[in-house]
């Protein structure tokens, strides 16, 4: 999980353009949208499609959204939970 | 009034439908998708021409050709809510890598080109406008033929909005996940967002004469405003929305009792209804009026809807009936609203409509019954006086612009994006491409030119072409993902109005927010719109004029920027105050005419200028737009005026320094105010001797296809 925490760290960097933030900056239980990177409902929405994407995880609900997307603990679980076997 | 919708062919067959509680929503069939995705939409099945312009454009002429079926004569102007113009053809001509730029059919790509396509059937010879606010663009344009009637210059105003489906919104709603996989239910329970739909509404607008028709249907008054929130969410609050209704009901000269039925922007999203009930119950403490939405029966219209329901509105006063809420099966109990949810009979004199879009861009308007109290000419408003000046070309910002053009020196070219986001943080700017950065540059710099005072209330921005990158983006990530995959922050910059919403957020420019948009002469009804509908205000008013090159894009859609051998972009943005004039210059917007089948436009144009003694007293020099294009034509255009005129200044041809760019004329006149500073026109410029203005201004001359006149002076 570790490595996929850093792994989702360079992809939400990149995604949203978050060129002032480095991946030390996020903190894997910060609190990812509405915290101090500033991010908001369309990055949440960014972030949908690039873990669809890369990940083949579909998020198409504001209320899975929110407890997926709470911080980089969440989100990456919720992707080796969901992920289809042998993406990893 | 004119209207086709997914509901049918002319307005008594969609009230008919309306009343009867049938939805035009339904399968797709207009353009197959790729994967397996699919949500209904609402489709017009009137058989279209394959050959000739583009559905949208034919949209807009079959409800035009029916709202002027009764009257004779050209109307003197034509103003179009349009957002996406001929997209639906040209986003197959790119998937299909179609690139020939000599295709006729990008000729009918831009947004402005819709009513230029009304203007030319029709044989409109006065002012051509389109109104670009996302889904509030039918509304602004028939606020804005309102105001355009009250200066009693025009009788007689042809105004409303066309959108045809296309995949951009199609998909581009879906990535925001705004759309409802089971139709829109405004106002449900159950509500998941919006259905996207297509369709036109028209609206033939007369002044009225002193005699007041009891039958008459009026606009009686029109309310903008922006919401300064988020460019793709409304303000939960409704804030927005209750000014807009607010300043509608202002301008009528009416209270809230007085409205009996409201009809709701009521989209289905989610936040929109939350939002707009807010608002209506914020309005209507007291009594509540009959209310409802028609989305879920019409689909969201987008930039139609806002005309399309003003059509309705007018028939719910005729007929003394209101629409139910078509798809509201269980209502909300969290918007606290008692909806109409079957059509019903009702005394309707007045009913209030609203239309509200991307950006925070919002129009309501009252239509009702003709009042006494209404109907006189407003006086023209004051000037507008310039306080703070800036611009971007490829020579850099405002002063190594004005180095190099009073040198004579070329400011064609590309500023990088690293220098055009120069005053911009890096947070500000992330999710932000070339326009938007371009635009949001510049609303700071002409803020900072005019002592940071006080921040702009309005924000009037012009764009031939808008975000061309997002929207070159968009499509791209589309069709290379088999149409999987989209992004939304593309989706939402691709919309005109997207840079105007930027600023509005910035500046919290909570007054109107209108972005305008036609080809070249895009600045000049930005300038025009600022005119009309601002009223004396403390707070400074940003017109501004902006695009983008796009090495993909714009070579294709602008004919002008295919001539040129030296790709080039830029802008100009002028805060300006409205109140008193005050000791700086003035900036007035003169002239604006088709020049198409109009033989006498440029007497016409000496005439309005005062004729020969007064232009060459008023003007010290001359600054002609001509591109590249329409070169010919336009060069002989201004020898016409320079020999009509007798004018015997200087004339500077801006293009050949700054290149070819839609918007290039709002740089001119920003460059136009410097000199006037300067209070001379340098040699290098007038390749003879240095001209003394004396006092006199500048006019600024836009030629081709439109013929248009701005005159900056000294106050």
């Amino acid at each position: 999980m570790a490595n996929l925490i850093d792994e989702l760290r360079i992809k939400i960097i990149d995604t949203l353009k978050l060129e002032d933030v480095s991946p030390e900056d996020m903190g894997e239980e910060d609190q990812l949208v509405g915290g101090e990177l500033g991010l908001d409902s369309i990055d949440v929405l960014e972030m949908v499609i690039m873990i669809e994407k890369d990940y083949a995880v579909k998020i198409d609900n504001k209320e899975l959204g929110a407890r997926v997307f709470a911080n980089l603990k969440t989100l990456a679980a919720y992707i080796e939970k969901t992920a289809p076997k042998g993406i990893f | 009034m004119g209207l086709i919708t997914p509901l049918g062919s002319g307005v008594d067959r969609n009230w008919t439908a309306l009343l009867k509680g049938k939805t035009g929503i339904g399968e797709l069939t207009l353009f197959p998708t790729a994967n397996d995705l699919f949500f209904p939409v609402g489709e017009v099945t009137e058989s279209f021409s394959p050959e000739g312009a583009p559905r949208t454009h034919q949209l807009a002429l079959m409800a035009a050709e029916e709202a002027v079926e009764h009257t004779k004569g050209a109307p003197d102007a034509i103003i179009m809510g349009s957002t996406t113009g001929g997209m639906s053809r040209t986003e197959v001509l790119l998937k299909d890598k179609q690139l020939d730029p000599s295709l006729f059919s990008f000729s009918y790509h831009g947004a402005g080109s819709v009513a230029e396509y009304l203007a030319l059937k029709l044989k409109c010879k006065g002012p051509v406008i389109t109104v670009s606010t996302a889904c509030s663009s039918g509304g602004a344009a028939i606020a804005m033929a309102l105001a355009l009637l009250k200066t009693g210059k025009f009788k007689k105003i042809l105004a409303g909005g066309a959108e045809s489906l296309c995949r951009l919104t199609y998909f581009g709603f879906h990535s925001l996940q705004l759309i409802d996989p089971h139709g829109s239910r405004p106002l449900d329970r159950d509500r998941k967002g919006l259905t996207v739909s297509e369709g036109a509404g028209m609206l033939l607008l007369e002044s009225k004469d002193k005699a007041i028709d009891p039958e008459a249907i009026e606009i009686l008054g029109a309310g903008l405003g922006c919401d300064a929130y988020h460019p793709a969410s409304p303000d939960p609050e409704g804030d927005g929305a209750l000014s807009a209704m607010k300043e509608a009901l202002k301008d009528a000269g009416i209270s809230p009792s007085e409205i009996d039925y409201v009809n709701l922007h009521g989209t289905g999203t989610i936040d929109n209804d939350l939002a707009e009930a807010k608002a209506f119950n914020r309005l209507f403490d007291e009594e509540q009026p009959l209310v409802s939405s028609v989305k879920g029966a019409f689909g969201h219209t987008l930039s139609a809807a806002g005309a399309i329901e003003a059509v309705v509105s007018a028939k719910c006063v005729e007929a003394g009936m209101a629409p139910g809420s078509v798809g509201c099966h269980t209502l909300d109990p969290r918007l606290k609203l008692s909806p109409l949810k079957e059509s019903a009979v009702a005394l309707i004199r007045t009913v209030l409509s609203n239309a509200f879009g991307f950006g925070g861009s919002n129009a309501s308007i009252v239509i009702g019954r003709s009042r006494e109290t209404q109907g006189a000419a407003s006086p023209l408003p004051v000037p507008l006086a310039v306080t703070g000046i800036a611009c971007i070309t490829g020579a850099g910002d405002i002063s190594e612009t004005l180095n190099a053009f009073a040198k004579g020196l070329n400011c064609r070219g590309l500023l990088s994006e690293k220098e055009i986001s120069r005053p911009l943080s890096t947070r500000a700017v992330r999710r932000l491409k070339r326009l938007s950065r371009m635009g949001l540059s510049l609303a700071t710099a002409a803020f900072e030119n005019a002592g940071n005072h006080k921040e702009p209330g309005s924000v009037f921005f012009g764009t031939g072409w808008g975000g061309l990158s997002e929207t070159h983006d968009f499509l791209e990530a589309l069709y290379e993902t088999d149409e999987r995959f989209s992004s939304p922050t593309d989706f939402m910059g691709s919309v005109h109005n997207a840079t105007a919403g930027r600023i509005a957020v910035k500046y919290s420019a909570k007054g109107p927010n209108i972005t305008t948009t036609g080809g070249d002469y895009s600045f000049e009804q930005a300038l025009m719109s600022a005119h009309l509908m601002t009223t004396e205000t403390d707070k400074p008013v940003l017109i501004m004029g902006a695009d983008e090159f796009h090495p993909e894009l714009s070579g294709i859609f602008d004919a002008s920027v295919r001539k040129a051998e030296t790709p080039s972009d830029g802008g100009g943005a002028l805060l300006v105050g409205r109140g008193k004039p005050g000791s700086g210059l003035k900036l007035e917007p003169l002239f604006y005419e088709n020049a198409n089948e109009n033989p006498h436009v440029i007497s016409s144009l000496v005439q309005c200028l005062g004729g020969t003694e007064k232009i060459n007293l008023d003007f010290g020099a001359v600054f002609a737009g001509l591109p590249a294009a329409s070169r010919i034509m336009g060069r002989k255009q201004l020898d016409l005026f320079i020999q009509t005129a007798g004018f015997n200044g200087p004339v500077i041809d801006y293009r050949r320094y700054l290149g070819e760019f839609a918007s290039a004329s709002a740089v001119a006149t920003v460059l136009a105010a410097s000199l006037l500073k300067t209070g001379e026109i340098p040699s290098t410029l007038t390749e003879k001797e240095t001209v003394k203005l004396k006092g006199k201004g500048i006019v600024l001359l836009g030629l081709g296809n439109f013929v248009t006149a701005v005159a900056v002076s000294s106050a």
